[in-house]
C-alpha cells in the first residue's frame, strides 16, 4: 500500500492550480448528464440482463459475489469523500477533486445497487477518525484507497462472466486510475509510477482495508462517561 | 501465410515484470522462459490478420483473436512510443511536461515490448508514423498527448470482452497505466483528468477512425 509512500504534504502546496480549479468547474457543470449517461451505456445495460424479474436475478453467484465485493469498496469511497466535503476542511484542488470524485464514487454505489437489487450488500458503518479533515492525511489517505480500487477490480476483471457487468467493470477500473492519477499529481507524487500496473486478490484488498480500522460495526456514538476535564 | 497463430499470454505478474524489465539481447531466450513460466502456449488454428480486427461484439473468445487484439494494441502502443520520443526530442519540452513525456516514454516501449513478446512471430511491423506539428511546441504535444491516451484506453476497454480471461488478465496491467497517463496529461494541461463515471469504451472501427484523425500514421 502506498499510504506511507508521499512525504507531508503543507496546506498551500494543494492550492496551486487555477486551471485544475476552471477544468473542474467545468466539469461539475457537465457530470451529472455526462457520467449518467456513461452509466446507462454501461451499469444500466447490466440491469437489464435482471429483467423481468428482480435485478440481480438472472447473474452469476460469482458476479454477485464480485459487485458486492465492488460494492463494499465503492462504499468505502463513498463515505470517505462525501464526509470529507461535509466536513469542508479542504481547499485547492485537493476540495475540488473531493466533489467531483465524490460524485462520481457516489454514482458507482448508485449503480451497483440498482445491478444487485436486493442482493446488494448493506452499507457498513466508517470511522474515518479525522482523516477527513486533515489535508495531507487526506490526499495520503485518497491515493491509497484509488490505487487499491484500481488494483482490486483489476483483479476481477478475468473472472466476470457476464460480458455487461465486464464492459462496466473495465470502464470504471480505469475511471478509478484517472483518480489515482489525478489525486497523486495533487499530492505531488508520480501519477503513473510503474508501466504495469499490478492487480490484488480479493482478499489481499480486503486485509488492507481490515487494517485501516476505518470499518467499524456500528456507528460511533457519543461516550457516555463523564469528560476528564471539565475546565 | 501461417495458418496457426500462437499467443503467449503470461500467466503471472513475474512473467509481466520480466517483460517490463529485461534487456532485448536474447529475447528468443527470454521468450521461452516466459514461456516456461507461463504454463503453456496457447495454439489454435487461425488466420493472421496483418492489419487492424473487425471484431463483431459477441466475437467467440480465441487465442487468434487475441493476436489480433493485440497486434490491435501494438499497433497503438507503437504510435504512442514514438510519439513520446519524438517529443522529448523535438518538443522543446520544461519541467512537468518533460517529466510526463519522459516517463511515459519508457512506459510505452515497455508496452511495445511486451506485446511483441506476447504474439512472438505473429507482431506486426513497426508502423510508418508522422507527427507533423504535434512534436513541434508544448501545447501541441499535449493536445495529441491527451488524444492518443484517452483513445488508447477506450480501444483497450472496447476490447476487454473480446479477450480470452487470460489476455484479459494481461491486458489489464496496461490499461489502468495508460489511464494513469491519460490523467496525469490532463492535470498538466489543465483538462478534467476524469471527466465520466465509466470510461466509455471505442470499438476497434471507432479507435481506428480517432487515429486516422490524427494523421500520425502515415501507413499501417
Amino acid at each position: 500500500m502506498t499510504i506511507h509512500d508521499i512525504p507531508g504534504l503543507a496546506c498551500e502546496d494543494l492550492d496551486r492550480d487555477g486551471a485544475l480549479r476552471e477544468a473542474t468547474d467545468e466539469l461539475e457543470r457537465t457530470s451529472r448528464a455526462g457520467f449518467l449517461g456513461a452509466l446507462a451505456g454501461g451499469l444500466a445495460a447490466a440491469v437489464a440482463l435482471g429483467r423481468p424479474t428482480a435485478a440481480g436475478a438472472a447473474l452469476a453467484k460469482s458476479d454477485v459475489a464480485i459487485l458486492n465485493y465492488a460494492l463494499t469498496l465503492e462504499y468505502l469511497q463513498d463515505a470517505f469523500y462525501t464526509e470529507a466535503e461535509r466536513k469542508g476542511a479542504l481547499s485547492g484542488p485537493a476540495a475540488r477533486l473531493t466533489r467531483v470524485v465524490g460524485a462520481v464514487e457516489r454514482a458507482h454505489v448508485k449503480a451497483l445497487r440498482k445491478v444487485l437489487g436486493e442482493k446488494a450488500v448493506a452499507r457498513p458503518f466508517f470511522d474515518f477518525r479525522g482523516v477527513t479533515e486533515d489535508s495531507p492525511s487526506f490526499v495520503r489517505t485518497a491515493v491509497a484507497f484509488e490505487d487499491l480500487a484500481v488494483a482490486a477490480y483489476k483483479g476481477q476483471a478475468h473472472m466476470i462472466e457476464s460480458p455487461a457487468v465486464l464492459a462496466a467493470a473495465v470502464g470504471i477500473h480505469s475511471v478509478e486510475a484517472r483518480h489515482a492519477a489525478w489525486i497523486r499529481y495533487i499530492a505531488g507524487a508520480t501519477p503513473a509510477a510503474e508501466p504495469f500496473d499490478e492487480g490484488k486478490t480479493k482478499a489481499q484488498t480486503l486485509a488492507l482495508v481490515r487494517s485501516t480500522r476505518f470499518v467499524v460495526g456500528r456507528p460511533r456514538t457519543s461516550s457516555t462517561k463523564s469528560p476528564r476535564f471539565t475546565g | 501465410m501461417p495458418d496457426h497463430v500462437s499467443v503467449r499470454v503470461p500467466e503471472t505478474r513475474m512473467a509481466v515484470r520480466a517483460a517490463a524489465t529485461e534487456d532485448l539481447t536474447s529475447s528468443r531466450e527470454r521468450f521461452l522462459r516466459r514461456a516456461i513460466m507461463a504454463g503453456g502456449t496457447l495454439v489454435v488454428g487461425g488466420v493472421v490478420v496483418a492489419g487492424l480486427p473487425r471484431l463483431a461484439a459477441s466475437a467467440a473468445q480465441s487465442a487468434a483473436q487475441d493476436a489480433e487484439i493485440f497486434n490491435f494494441a501494438l499497433l497503438l502502443e507503437y504510435t504512442q512510443s514514438a510519439f513520446y520520443a519524438e517529443a522529448v526530442e523535438r518538443a522543446e519540452l520544461t519541467g512537468e511536461l518533460l517529466e510526463f513525456a519522459t516517463v511515459v516514454a519508457e512506459h510505452e516501449r515497455a508496452h511495445v515490448e511486451y506485446l511483441r513478446d506476447a504474439l512472438g512471430s505473429e507482431a506486426r511491423d513497426e508502423p510508418t508514423t508522422d507527427f507533423g506539428e504535434a512534436t513541434a511546441d508544448p501545447d501541441a504535444f499535449g493536445a495529441a498527448a491527451v488524444t492518443l491516451e484517452d483513445v488508447a484506453v477506450a480501444a483497450y476497454n472496447g476490447q476487454a470482452g473480446n479477450l480470452t480471461k487470460g489476455a484479459l488478465r494481461a491486458a489489464a496491467t496496461i490499461i489502468s497505466v495508460d489511464a494513469r497517463h491519460a490523467a496525469w496529461i490532463r492535470s498538466i494541461v489543465g483538462e478534467t483528468p476524469a471527466a465520466q463515471a465509466v470510461d466509455e469504451p471505442l470499438s476497434a472501427e471507432q479507435a481506428t477512425a480517432r487515429i486516422d484523425e490524427t494523421g500520425f500514421l502515415a501507413e499501417r
